[in-house]
């Protein structure tokens, strides 16, 4: 099942113990907590739940969720 | 010289990032510490070949692995090659342990950052399908993400190979990137905001957590302890983290947080995060060095949860991602930590979770790592490697600080914590959670305090009675020339305790004593005991206010004094005054009174922190417990005779008064006034055979300085001391002038009748003396914030529990409630006594004392143990004794004997770091004692601080020319003499250069290492005084490489150059002897050259002379300083000298030369590069030669044009002079040193000397070019023949 921005707004804001409302798209995620670990338990769901194929460091160059929305198969 | 044939190189300066790891490689370049390693284990079946195949691709894609660093004057930088291979060793067959073996001994190599390359690597088969792949990086180049960079290429290229296919193209960023993005980085506003968030802050400049209560230098090593996270707590771990919306890595962090603050003592923790410091950068893909520790500030409250602990990790670490380029270095300079050498955070927490599930055509991998880079403290690395091992977490710490027990604990107890934390509600305060393990805290509580004895119920006094019933004819007391037997000193005390009863003296009231030392004193104190009543002992020097005051809070029923006038009138206390009180109408007998062990015995006051003295109430049981225990520890007999000389308001003189007194020993009594006297009471120690007596430690330095001392030696027994902390250095000062007398420490509070514990001193031990083990009946209980049990080695608060402790202060319940509190390890109903002291357990249960928690001595943030410096101060010479102190934030150091304060100062500045030299040093005849023996710290006088930096001219030209060299390098204007480098801005880069333009300035060899040790212009220019010639004479006739050292000296002569400097390698390692170069007239001025050998040689002759006015001579001289060499020598001996030794250092007599065409002048560039040990290769002007030397750190390179030009008209000229000279014979032996290595001037041999040498011809063949001679590897082969030859001489 392929993942929506949506998703992986609600599954950002829940790693990072934020409101997805209080996640936008556009701000690089690093402000708001996010960190090397953060994203490997990110990436690690996604590979099991959705067959992601992006990597960590495709991930972590451009930590945002507008970035990351075309690399996760997010329409 | 092959690097040269190379395409050119691209030229980089260096990252932030990797500047730091350079300069720390600086300041100890053979230093294996910047080494980062590791193994993986590869289970499968491996193609060697196929291997060193795809390192050697991934090399030629990783740039970071090509480049080597060089310094230059405008800096590092890192030459990018086109081609490396790499270095690979491969082992087809090897056991683990020889795999392990050979890694280990890499891992010790240090990389030649200039020469590069800065990795290795290695592959072993230790098994059939078993593989360990071994890679060792310098960090300059690689941090752990680069690793994992490189691995999972490895492994994707090697799996390609495998199978027959073309890998995937490189996807590596490039260097060139990195140091484009560094410095937009470093000129963003980012920049500018991230600086003043971590000014703003760290403002207040917090002291380090340090585990092991101190710092310490970088070690080259480490020391490593691993251990894995059972996969059921990792569970857990992550589980807990789960539920708290945190990662697990924060909660680690927590607990390390946790951990700190328990075992450090302190709320306020700053722990180090190393980060890789990549996240939206193109740096994700470039293995290379870019990570940062960050430093993380938590407040550990013991009443707060793990929750809320957790929570403050998260939003900290959130908080600090948002500044994470800002570099630690960078922080700790802007925070002016840099220049005291202070860190800024306490253990790192160095959490790597990079992805490493790779695998080599199918064969899975497994990472270990060997060695993350240098530790200056402590380290915990924690690995996630996902592979169902559950986390590794290894315990990195620096050898300087910590021993493998030492870590073996911390980790020990971390394991156990984060055990702990998972298995509880995180919501629990933190004060449940000890630091100690179970098998810890049983040790502290109980088995270090397994001191019950049972004890029959006495008193003070009634062991005494019995005593003098037994033995009524034996001495009980001498002063001056009156002795009391038993019997007599009873039936006084008796007479007057009944006086005292008809008074209202009786069991629970108070009875004030005020008589100086004397045999009345003693009586008057027997008495009130005897009378049943506590004494409160009042001394007759204390000022009127004070008196009365004690009198007013005890209010006892009467004072007994000496005299009428003795105490304030308007007290209203009945006095009983001594003099002319007739007693004799009293029954001598024991009285009667209704006494119970329960009742006071005396009550001592002492300062309080409010200013307002409080009386200490002691009972019997306390202070009886306190003497039996002493007797069955030192067993006083009835030969012994102990002297009473502490004040009675001091506790201690309750055992120098009644504890000979209970065993059938003699008391003798000091003189009032007398035991501020050493020169007294070493006559009376010796005069009275005294064979017991007390010290406070000040006091006894003091006594054992007074020549008199060392007669006690005969008859002195055992001396105790107590007070005040004893430095080991009394110890051993008391251990050589009292060799036989046994040295006890002993500590307690007046709260817990005198002494609670004792330490026998050995006077082969070293270190801090502990205050030892707890007497008995008595419990000792360090503990931390949380009122958790500290384990051993962990610093906190001690607490007392016992027989011992005293009823309380006298009417003041607010404080005894707050001092004396309950038990929570004893039985239901006891208390236990804070003392305020700070104290850690020994491993083997003794206390060392470590301060108090209240008044800690700190300057500028930094903890200072005066103790070092006191110790520092008194070895010095003609110091007799010494104490320092915080006055004004400024330490002050006094010191007594002849010293000279000025030259105290400076000799400290050779010894200690900045911070812990005083300030001022002032001299005094003797120090000021208290009423009771101690020091007296406020009585010791202000010191007058000499003017403000900048504000007086310079004392030297090398002061003001370095002055100059300081403002240059940093930049600045207005700088004083004494100005620090630090405190102007001068970061850790700008000290290489500014010890590189010292260098050239002054050809003065200075580490980066002497600039902390010596910051100002004042002080480097003092340190080059008296290391090297000074600038001035640098390029004079005799240049004194080392005037002063033991034996004859050794003359070098110059080479065509002209100048001796080239000899300075040779004399360092000539240690302890003297060694003179002679150079060449004409060097500086515009004196005539000399027309002939002959004629230099007889100017040569006479200068040796003046500095040795006779035989026999030593000469060396390397190229024509060895035809010179040769020449003084027949000169000498013609004028009837003795010359021992002629050693020839590939020198060659004039007439190889006579047939040979004349150099041109532009030899001369030639000639001054052989001085700096090089062959002249492509450099075709002066500024090419002055590149190539400064660029070698050659102290040539600050040769000034003008002299350069009087060297291009000095070497033509020797080749003139030597093509024209004649030889004559030479009567002894010569010792040769041929450079062996294929030369130009083929037709060249020493057996050309055989007419001008009478003696043998020894010669050592080395394996270099001429110039080459005067490098490291071949001095130290060159030295070590010259100094066996010397030593043959010398003897």
């Amino acid at each position: 099942m392929a993942l929506t921005v949506e998703q992986i707004r609600t599954d950002v804001a829940d790693c990072l113990g934020e409101d997805p409302a209080d996640i936008p798209a556009d701000e690089n995620l690093v402000d708001y907590g996010l960190d090397s670990v953060r994203i490997m338990a990110l990436l690690e769901r996604w590979r099991r739940e959705h067959e992601v194929t992006a990597g960590f460091a495709d991930l972590a160059e451009q930590p945002a969720i507008e970035a990351w929305a075309p690399l996760l198969g997010a329409a | 010289m092959t690097a040269a044939v190379e395409a050119i190189p691209a030229v980089l300066p260096l990252t932030a990032a990797q500047s730091g790891m350079w300069f720390a490689q600086a300041l100890d370049p053979l230093s294996p510490a910047q080494n980062t390693a590791e193994c993986l284990e590869i289970d499968g079946p491996l193609d060697a070949a196929l291997f060193a195949e795809a390192l050697r691709r991934v090399t030629a894609e990783a740039e970071a692995l090509r480049v080597r660093v060089e310094d230059t004057p405008d800096g590092p930088r890192q030459h990018l090659a086109d081609h490396v291979e790499p270095p690979l060793t491969v082992r087809e067959r090897a056991t683990p342990a020889e795999a392990e073996a050979w890694m280990r001994a890499d891992l010790a190599e240090p990389f030649d950052l200039a020469a590069g390359p800065l990795f290795r690597h290695a592959l072993f088969r230790v098994g059939t399908d078993r593989w360990l792949w071994y890679q060792r990086i310098h960090h300059l180049v690689m941090d752990g993400y680069g690793y994992s960079l490189l691995v999972r290429r490895t492994a994707e290229v090697y799996t390609a190979l495998a199978r027959g296919e073309e890998p995937a193209p490189r996807s590596f960023g490039t260097l060139a990137e990195l140091v484009e993005d560094d410095a937009a980085y470093r000129s963003s506003p980012a920049f500018a905001a991230d600086r003043a968030h971590w000014s703003e802050r760290f403002g207040d400049r917090p002291e380090a957590p340090r585990l092991a209560g101190r710092g310490a230098l970088p070690s080259r090593t480490f020391l490593r302890r691993t251990a894995h996270l059972s996969p059921e707590t990792t569970e857990r771990l992550k589980d807990l983290a789960g539920r708290l919306r945190a990662t697990w890595p924060d909660v680690l962090i927590a607990a390390q947080a946790l951990y700190t603050a328990r075992a450090t003592a302190r709320t306020d923790v700053v722990l180090g995060l190393p980060m890789m410091g990549r996240m939206g950068s193109v740096a994700l893909r470039v293995p290379g060095m870019v990570m940062n520790v960050l430093p993380l500030r938590l407040t550990v409250d013991p009443g707060a949860t793990f929750a809320e602990l957790v929570r403050q990790v998260v939003l900290g670490i959130r908080e600090v991602r948002r500044h994470q380029r800002y570099r630690y270095e960078d922080i700790r300079r802007d925070l002016g930590l840099l220049g005291e050498s202070r860190a800024l955070v306490g253990p790192l927490v160095n959490v790597m979770p990079f992805d490493y599930g790779v695998d080599f055509a199918g064969a899975p991998a497994r990472a270990r790592n060997l060695s993350a880079g240098p530790v200056d403290d402590l380290t915990v690395n924690i690995y996630d490697r996902a592979d169902g091992r559950g986390l590794r977490i290894d315990h990195d710490g620096n050898p300087a600080l910590y021993e493998g027990t030492g870590l073996a604990a911390h980790q020990e107890r971390f394991l156990h914590l984060v055990d702990r934390l998972t298995g509880t509600d995180p919501h629990a305060p933190l004060a449940v959670h000890p630091v100690a393990t179970p098998a810890e805290r049983d040790l502290v509580t109980e088995e270090f305090n397994r001191t019950g004895r049972a004890l029959p119920p006495t008193t003070l006094v009634g062991p005494i009675e019995s005593r003098a019933a037994r033995t009524p004819d034996a001495t009980a007391l001498v002063f001056r020339d009156t002795a009391l037997t038993y019997a007599e000193l009873n039936a006084r005390a008796n007479r007057l305790a009944r006086h005292l009863q008809s008074l209202g003296a009786r069991p629970g009231t108070v009875v004030a004593v005020s008589v100086p030392r004397s045999v009345e004193l003693v009586v008057a104190l027997l008495a009130v005991l005897k009378a049943g009543a506590a004494y409160l002992p009042l001394d007759p020097e204390y000022p009127a206010q004070r008196l009365a005051y004690m009198l007013g809070d005890a209010a006892p029923v009467c004072a007994v004094t000496d005299r009428a006038d003795r105490l304030p009138a308007d007290t209203g206390t009945e006095v009983v005054v001594l003099d002319g009180l007739d007693t004799s109408g009293y029954a001598w007998t024991d009285p009667a009174r209704a006494l119970t062990p329960a009742h006071p015995a005396y009550v001592i006051y002492t300062s309080g922190s409010t200013g307002r003295p409080k009386g200490v109430v002691v009972p019997h049981r306390a202070i009886d417990n306190r003497l039996r225990w002493m007797q069955a520890e030192y067993g006083l007999t009835p030969d012994d005779r102990v002297l009473q000389k502490t004040p009675s308001s001091f506790d201690v003189s309750v055992w120098e008064f009644f504890w000979p007194l209970r065993e059938g020993a003699a008391l003798v009594v000091a003189e009032p006034g007398g035991h501020k006297d050493p020169a007294y009471l070493a006559r009376l120690i010796r005069e009275r055979a005294v064979t017991t007596c007390h010290f406070v430690p000040s006091m006894l330095q003091v006594f054992l300085g007074a020549p008199e001392a060392a007669g006690c030696a005969d008859v002195l027994r055992r001396v105790f001391c107590s007070g005040e902390a004893l430095p080991r250095e009394t110890a051993h000062a008391f251990a050589r002038a009292l060799p036989d007398v046994e040295l006890h420490n002993l500590y307690g509070p007046t709260e817990a009748a005198v002494d609670v514990t004792y330490h026998a001193c050995d006077p082969a031990d070293a270190g801090p003396v502990p205050i030892g083990r707890p007497v008995w009946n008595t419990r000792l209980y360090v503990l931390d914030a949380a009122l958790q049990p500290c384990p051993p080695g962990v610093p906190g608060e001690l607490y007392l529990a016992g027989a011992q402790l005293a009823d309380g202060y006298l009417g003041r319940p607010e404080l005894n409630a707050a001092r004396f509190v309950a038990d929570p390890f004893g039985p239901a109903g006891t208390r236990m006594y804070r003392t305020g002291d700070l104290a850690r357990w020994t491993a083997d249960g003794e206390v060392e004392y470590l301060g108090r928690t209240d008044h800690q001595v700190k300057l500028r943030g930094q903890r200072i143990e005066l103790g070092e410096i006191e110790a520092a101060l008194a070895a010095l010479p003609e110091v007799d004794a010494a104490c320092a102190l915080v006055r004004e934030d400024r330490l002050v150091g006094y010191v007594t004997g002849g010293a000279d304060p000025a030259g105290v100062r400076a000799a400290l500045a050779r010894e200690l770091p900045e911070h812990m030299v005083p300030a001022a040093v002032v001299a005094l005849d003797a120090f000021p004692l208290s009423p009771n023996g101690k020091l007296d710290r406020r009585a010791l006088p202000a010191p007058v601080f000499a003017g403000a930096s900048g504000a007086r001219p310079f004392s030297s030209a090398r002061e003001e020319a370095l002055t100059g060299l300081f403002a240059e390098v940093l930049g600045a204007e207005g700088i004083g003499p004494d100005d620090a480098f630090f405190d102007l801005g001068g970061t850790s880069l700008l000290a290489v250069r500014l010890v590189g333009r010292v260098r050239e300035a002054f050809g003065a060899e200075l580490t980066i290492g002497s600039l902390f040790e010596a910051p100002t212009p004042a002080a480097l220019a003092a340190r080059l005084d008296a290391a090297a010639p000074a600038s001035d004479d640098a390029l004079g006739v005799v240049l004194p490489l080392r005037a002063d050292g033991e034996g004859l000296p050794l003359f070098v002569i110059h080479p065509a150059g002209g100048l001796a400097w080239c000899y300075a390698g040779l004399a360092a390692r000539l240690a302890g002897r003297p060694v003179y170069g002679l150079q060449a007239r004409g060097l500086t001025g515009d004196e005539e050259l000399p027309r002939t050998l002959r004629e230099e040689a007889e100017d040569y002759a006479a200068r040796i002379r003046e500095v040795q006015p006779h035989g026999p001579y030593r000469l060396v001289g390397w190229s024509v300083g060895g035809v010179l060499a040769h020449t003084v020598a027949v000169l000498l001996q013609e004028a009837g000298e003795r010359v021992e030794l002629l050693a020839l250092l590939d020198a060659f007599p004039s007439g190889q030369w006579r047939e040979r065409p004349a150099p041109e002048e532009g030899d001369a560039l030639t000639a001054v590069l052989r001085m700096a040990g090089f062959d002249r290769t492509g450099e075709r002007t002066r500024e090419d030669v002055l590149a190539t030397l400064r660029a070698a750190g050659s102290p040539l390179a600050g040769l000034t044009d003008r002299t350069l030009s009087r060297i291009v008209d000095i070497v033509p000229n020797h080749a003139r002079m030597m093509r024209a000279h004649e030889h004559r014979v030479y009567d002894g032996d010569v010792l040769f040193f041929t450079a062996a290595a294929p030369r130009a001037e083929d037709w060249l041999t020493r057996d050309a000397w055989r007419p001008y040498v009478t003696g043998r011809i020894d010669n050592l063949d080395l394996d270099c070019t001429h110039p080459q001679l005067m490098r490291d590897r071949y001095l130290d082969d060159i030295a070590a023949v010259l100094t066996a030859r010397l030593k043959e001489l010398d003897a």
